[in-house]
């Protein structure tokens, strides 16, 4: 099985459907001759042609309008927003018209918007959010957020064949720094949630990058071999509630990861599910480690600091195992 | 107060052995009770303290009352063998001596429990207070919940009239092997058993049974059929509803009806319906199934497989004609049900001709004591029972 970065295994998913699927179309800021800012559609324009690898404006609400007109008639659009924190320039056109128009009108809008997102390398305030809760409390739009390059792959695929507007988090801090073996060929990774590591004294929910933060956390000489479950949740909505009730039934004691700011953030969602569907399974309190309501700053001493740690990881996790 | 016999429904403490406060051992003596018939010991059902006297020396109480507590205290369970419920009440009836813990909350005191540990500790039954906590301050966390639990598990003493003691070691027989030997070679030392057979059509109540079955009142088998049929000729002949302990025969008024339930290789066991004779053949069916289900379960409690007055054997299932079950005493008499099998036998036709008919045939015995009665009643008792059979009407 090849072994790709994250990156490249978006990249290959993209290339792929491209490929297989002439409905399939790319478009967004630079991604073109450039190849994108992050180069995940390299040599893409060579391949397939300006029709079908479009550069586009910077305006992120014609990207995503005219990415729904060609998919109600019957394309399969894949929009980049360069960065995340860019899609609200694009949120009337994703939240109130992609994801109402099955509702109101009954037409598919299988579009997927790609979202790099998350913070971790100084990018301030502009390019470092993680905006996934927005889209959580927008009904009529998926969410999901892969920490490997298998998943990233197999999701992206899963999402571009979806019929649904899909917002598809990617987050740039793995995009070269994680490798992982990614199968050869199309495949649909599951919305589902995958366990990244088994345990029975406590679960820790994590999507994204937080998933590998969480694994380093609680790595077994990390916490004096307490064995600690990671469940990697892939997916924000649909949110697999069964997956994460089952592991709570199993640990009874929870700690949920964001690297989104805390307020409303997608693992208040889970905490609150948790409290509503698993309250006599629990033997403490729910936590959560996330970054707390402020901007992410420049300065890479203060991002480090207000982002989520392995070590706050820890800690709360030690916390909640000696409870 | 235990059913010390099936006539005895009171008893008088003659003595209290053991003081409030003191512990006592399962099966050690905790008092001594007088009744109509005998003077004897009451057990203790569990290891503990002796926590409360309900009824003091010279009280005399009807059967069922609860005469005293017995608390399993921390330090015990730390030690071993304790009872999972904080309180064993003994001298009750069924539901205190079941083996099934009390579905009660635990008493939080002054402590905080998670939800997931007062969860486990009721359905467990669990007393949280005698739990030791490994958690911050002293907490009691899950695991150790589930540690008392794996521990009572392990130790839980049973009743000391429990039908459910603890095997022998491997080559020995098991106590309820020992217990059937002895029950049954002293009723064949006992009674003068005699086995009468007689062939019954079971056309009507196969086809009442295939009828119920498809509306699933009955369940599938004619045996609650066949135990109405039986409480009924029963009625008609009360002599074989009795019980016979010495020279002290005994006729009863109530049906307490024993069904002999196969545990496959540990042996079986008898629980008694008691009143059968007030229940129809569908409660009937769902007495014995639930009877069936919670001795396969071991949950029956010591005073749910005494007391019966006429007993039912039904091994049919397996293909057996004919066999001479042993009495189960000190009644006088058991009715063995064995297979139901098509046969051609010579029946009448509309003209009064005799034809040969394929009918659902079965042979019914019953063994009796001739001690308390003689063949003809017997056999007066077995035609009685063929007579409804083959009369069967479900809808009557």
């Amino acid at each position: 099985m090849p072994v790709m970065t994250y990156l490249e295994a978006i990249s290959d998913a993209l290339r792929e459907q491209l490929r297989a699927d002439e409905r399939v179309l790319v478009m967004g800021e630079d991604v073109g001759a450039f190849g994108g800012a992050f180069k995940v559609t390299d040599g893409f324009v060579e391949e397939f042609g300006e029709a079908r690898v479009m550069d586009t404006p910077l305006a992120e609400s014609a990207i995503v309008g005219t990415a729904i007109g060609a998919a109600v008639v019957g394309m399969r659009p894949v929009c980049e927003m360069q960065f995340a924190d860019f899609v609200s320039c694009g949120f009337d056109q994703l939240v109130n018209v992609a994801g109402k128009t099955h509702y109101r009108s009954g037409l598919a809008v299988p579009i997927v918007v790609r979202l790099p997102s998350g913070g971790g390398f100084s990018g301030g305030p502009f390019h470092s959010q993680n905006p996934e809760a927005w889209f959580m409390h927008a009904p009529g739009i998926k969410v999901l957020a892969p920490s490997t390059p298998e998943d990233a792959k197999g999701l992206l695929t899963a999402a571009i064949r979806d019929p649904n507007p899909v917002v598809y988090l990617e987050h740039k801090h793995l995009y070269r720094r994680v490798k992982g073996e990614v199968p050869a060929g199309a495949y649909e990774t599951p919305m589902t949630a995958r366990v990244a590591r088994e345990g029975s004294e406590l679960t820790v929910i994590a999507y994204g990058a937080m998933v590998h933060a969480a694994l380093e956390a609680t790595a077994p000489d990390q916490l004096d071999d307490a064995s600690v479950e990671v469940l990697d949740l892939r997916s924000l909505v649909p949110l697999d509630e069964d997956a994460i009730l089952a592991s709570v039934a199993k640990t009874s004691k929870v700690l949920i990861v964001d690297e989104a700011n805390e307020t409303c953030a997608a693992g208040a969602q889970v905490a609150a599910l948790i409290a509503e569907r698993a309250f006599e399974q629990l033997d403490g309190p729910v936590r959560r480690v996330a970054t707390p309501d402020v901007p992410i700053p420049f300065s890479p001493p203060l991002e480090q600091a207000v982002l989520p740690s392995a070590d706050r990881i820890r800690d709360a996790c030690r916390d909640l195992l000696d409870y | 107060m235990p059913q010390l016999g099936v006539s005895v429904v009171e008893g008088t403490i003659l003595s209290w052995l053991v003081a409030v406060g003191e512990e006592v051992a399962a099966d050690q003596p905790l008092c001594e009770v007088d009744t109509d018939k005998i003077v004897t010991d009451i057990p203790s059902p569990a290891t503990g303290t002796l926590s409360e006297i309900l009824v003091p020396v010279g009280e005399t109480v009807e059967v069922g009352t609860v005469l005293a507590r017995v608390s399993s205290d921390q330090a015990g369970l730390r030690a071993g063998p304790v009872a999972a419920r904080g309180d064993s009440a003994t001298g009750v009836a069924e539901s205190s001596t079941s083996p099934a813990p009390s579905p009660s909350m635990p008493v939080v005191r002054g402590a905080y429990y998670s939800p997931v540990v007062m969860r486990i500790a009721a359905e467990q039954g669990v007393d949280l207070a005698s739990v030791v906590g490994t958690g911050r301050g002293g907490r009691v966390r899950k695991q150790d919940v589930l540690a008392a639990v794996a521990a009572n598990g392990v130790d839980r003493p049973l009743h000391i009239e429990s039908p459910y003691r603890p095997e022998e070691p491997a080559g020995q027989l098991s106590h309820m092997r020992r217990a059937i030997g002895a029950h049954m070679k002293r009723s064949l030392e006992t009674a003068a058993t005699c086995t009468t057979w007689m062939e019954a059509d079971m056309s009507r109540v196969e086809a009442a049974r295939r009828h119920a079955s498809a509306s699933s009142l009955v369940g599938v088998t004619a045996l609650p059929i066949v135990a109405r049929c039986a409480i009924e000729a029963l009625a008609e002949h009360p002599a074989l509803n009795a019980t016979l302990e010495g020279d002290r025969y005994a006729r009863h008024d109530a049906v307490h009806l024993g069904v002999a339930v196969s545990l496959g290789e540990e042996g079986l066991i008898v629980p008694v319906i008691r009143d059968a004779q007030t229940l129809s053949v569908p409660q009937l069916g769902i007495a014995i199934r639930d009877l069936a289900r919670r001795a396969r379960r071991q949950q029956l409690a010591p005073d749910e497989v005494k007391g019966g007055t006429f007993t039912i054997t039904n091994p049919g299932q397996f293909g057996s004609l004919m066999a001479t079950p042993v009495i189960n005493q000190p009644q006088v008499a058991i009715l063995d049900l064995e297979a139901i099998v098509k046969r051609p036998i010579v029946v009448p036709d509309d003209h009064g001709d005799d034809v040969i008919a394929i009918r659902p045939q079965t042979i019914l015995g019953l063994s009796w004591d001739h001690r308390a009665l003689d063949g003809a009643q017997a056999a007066q008792f077995l035609g009685a029972l063929r007579r409804r059979l083959e009369s069967w009407d479900a809808a009557a």
